[in-house]
């Protein structure tokens, strides 16, 4: 009696373990989409898992992780798709403009502060409010890449603050094309969204998080940095970024995530094309690296679109 | 994998090939259609949880099933799933395309061979 007992209570348990994890799992879908049907889908998980186990089998999980990206995914292809492209392309750029002035908050408050007053004003779609800040803060990042003190009489060069280590000083290894050029990219981008006087999609605020490990890398001119120790965070993200990419425009059809990796791509180029006489096989394969599969995603989408599957 | 496509509409793949033959025999919740098409497939085609709301989903946004009714049971929502004339047609073309292609292969196969 007692070890039925006992086995009645480890078989609790085991539910109660299996049920937090699916729902672990099920954090990979949309709050929308989990507040409909995710109970429904907890009832079914269990429904069919193996009496005792308190672990969900390996093949349940990832299709609940693909499930759930695909879910979001699908969710994000609504609307004019090359509208939301290029909001999602300008946001990447911003958060990597911001990224790069980050470790020279220090010496450069006002303006770390007003990069990163645009990237949160182009992350809520406020493109109108967005627009002026991101003039001042291309005019500062050109001066300083021009070796100018202007407007303020900053000392230059501006080299990083303690917590980021010994780092260059900001925009020395380069000219000032790149930097600006990223800048007014992503201004030219957003002018054009604001001049539909459609609202922008409110983007996720996590692209913050983007910022402080992109930071130590974020200004390098050059495509690809001597020392590997900097390098790693920004290649990794632009990779995982541009995979993603590559996925959701073969599951959706929808071509947006492609328009955005050929703005970021874009703005790469223009750094290339700056620093050309020092670039080697490297750096060329660095853009290689991202313009691939951003024409992957593209093709991808159009595949996709013309080959319907069920 | 993708079984085929019948000319003008979309490409099925064999998971949602026996998602919609599951439906065939009257409308069914999540954890009945699973089962079903274990049965079905004769043990082959075991669908994750995941894999099948997703495929449900977008059947339903293209009109080839449709939501039957809704119940609770033990707290929980559960929703019974049933094909549309949509649906049927689809599955009922693509299950006689296959056929078309299977007998190109076993019509040319001498009696007494493994395909008679």
């Amino acid at each position: 009696m007692t070890s039925g007992l006992g086995t009645h209570v480890t078989a609790g348990a085991d539910v109660r373990a299996l049920e937090r994890r699916y729902r672990r799992l099920l954090l990979a879908y949309p709050p929308g989409y989990r507040a409909a049907h995710g109970e429904e889908l907890i009832g079914t998980l269990l429904e069919t898992a193996a009496p005792g186990r308190a672990t969900p089998p390996l093949a349940e999980a990832v299709a609940l992780v693909h499930g759930g990206l695909r879910a979001r995914a699908e969710r994000a292809a609504t609307g004019p798709a090359w509208a939301d492209g290029l909001h999602l392309g300008v946001t990447v750029l911003v958060v990597a403009g911001f990224a790069a002035l980050l470790p020279y908050a220090g010496s450069i408050p006002v303006w770390t502060g007003l990069a990163g007053l645009a990237t949160l004003a182009v992350l809520n779609g406020w493109a109108v409010a967005a627009l002026p800040l991101m003039v001042l803060v291309a005019a500062r990042v050109g001066a300083i890449a021009l070796g100018r003190p202007w407007p303020d009489g900053t000392l230059l060069p501006v080299f990083p603050d303690a917590p980021w280590g010994e780092g260059p000083a900001l925009y020395q290894g380069g000219g000032p094309v790149a930097p600006v050029a990223a800048w007014a990219l992503a201004f030219l981008g957003l002018a054009v969204l604001a001049a539909r006087r459609v609202p922008l999609r409110r983007r996720s605020w996590r692209w913050w998080l983007l910022a402080p490990p992109l930071a130590p890398a974020a200004q390098d001119p050059l495509l690809l940095n001597a020392d590997p120790t900097r390098t790693p965070a920004r290649l990794l993200a632009e990779v995982a970024l541009l995979l993603l990419a590559v996925w959701a425009c073969h599951v959706t059809g929808d071509p947006r995530w492609s328009l955005a990796a050929a703005v970021y791509v874009l703005a790469k180029c223009a750094e290339l094309a700056e620093n050309l006489p020092y670039a080697g096989p490297r750096e060329l394969a660095h853009l290689a690296l991202l313009a691939f599969p951003a024409a992957a995603a593209a093709v991808l989408a159009h595949r996709t679109r013309r080959h319907d599957t069920l | 994998m993708v079984v085929g496509m019948v000319k003008g509409s979309p490409a099925v793949s064999e998971p949602t090939y026996f998602i919609l033959a599951a439906l065939l025999d009257g409308p069914l919740h999540g954890h009945g259609i699973i089962k079903h098409v274990l049965g079905l497939s004769e043990g082959r085609v075991k669908l994750p949880v995941g894999t099948l709301y997703g495929a449900l989903d977008r059947l339903a946004a293209k009109g080839l099933i449709a939501v039957e009714r809704e119940e609770v049971v033990e707290g929980r929502p559960r929703r019974y799933f049933r094909l549309t004339d949509d649906g049927r047609a689809l599955v009922t073309a693509e299950a006689r395309r296959m056929q078309q292609a299977a007998s190109v292969v076993t019509s040319r196969v001498l009696p007494g061979s493994a395909f008679t």
